[in-house]
């Protein structure tokens, strides 16, 4: 499949390390494990809070193994602090 | 079961959620607020808190913690309304509640309803202090 634009938004304490809520990264189909490498290329300073961060793909919570595709929209979930 | 589920940016009106959730068929209305409270430490404090969501899924989240209340409880009526932006020290950040016909359904849910929240729904919150702030949960901010 050919490259295209995943939409990435980051919030909370995410969006602080990577100095910015939304990114655009070229990327074929491929697993969230494996676009991770791609963003944390691009925003290292996400990188120490790698094992805090939850992921939503479309608006729901996915894991590593989960399919991520261009057009979709990944969101970078640092731990919830609602309430 | 009915009742309403929202994200909003305004106040809160806890008295009028209230009013919505009472029914004849229900004997019981329970209400938690969730409210900002100040924190001191090291000669600073809390100056408000801040909340962000991730919307739209923040409200289907909300949603489905309706869902899941309606399924478990006998729940008539059930509301959940959470505060993003700026909120003073003391104001309502969440309100749920929930209307039963008996008390015991009506403070189960609406003590899972915010348990839920704090492990579900996707919205965070910054303590702005007069020294920096910090993302709670993450400890990431600008306070040494």
């Amino acid at each position: 499949m050919k490259p295209g634009i995943i939409k990435v938004l980051l919030f909370g304490a995410a969006a602080d390390r990577a100095g910015t809520r939304e990114a655009e990264v070229s990327a074929e189909a491929t697993t969230l494990d494996e676009f991770w490498p791609l963003l944390e290329e691009r925003h290292p300073g996400l990188s120490p809070m790698r094992d805090t961060l939850a992921f939503a793909v479309n608006g729901e919570y996915a894991r590593g193994g989960d399919r991520v595709s261009p057009g979709d929209e990944v969101a970078v979930l640092p731990p919830v602090s609602g309430g | 079961m009915d009742g309403s589920f929202a994200i909003v940016e305004e106040t809160i009106d806890v008295g009028a959620l209230v009013s919505e959730a009472q029914r004849p068929d229900c004997g019981a209305v329970s209400t938690f607020v969730g409210t900002t409270r100040i924190d001191e430490s090291g000669g600073a404090s809390v100056e408000y808190l801040e909340y962000e969501a991730y919307r739209p899924m923040a409200d289907r989240k909300l949603q489905e913690i309706g869902a899941e209340i309606a399924e478990r409880w006998d729940a008539r009526h059930a509301s959940i309304v959470h505060r993003i932006g700026r909120v003073a020290p003391g104001e309502a950040s969440v309100a749920i509640v929930v209307a039963s016909p008996r008390r015991g359904p009506a403070f189960e849910a609406s003590r899972y309803a915010i348990e839920r929240i704090k492990e579900v729904v996707p919205i965070w919150k910054r303590e702005v202090w007069s020294d920096g702030y910090v993302w709670v949960g993450s400890q990431v901010g600008t306070r040494s």
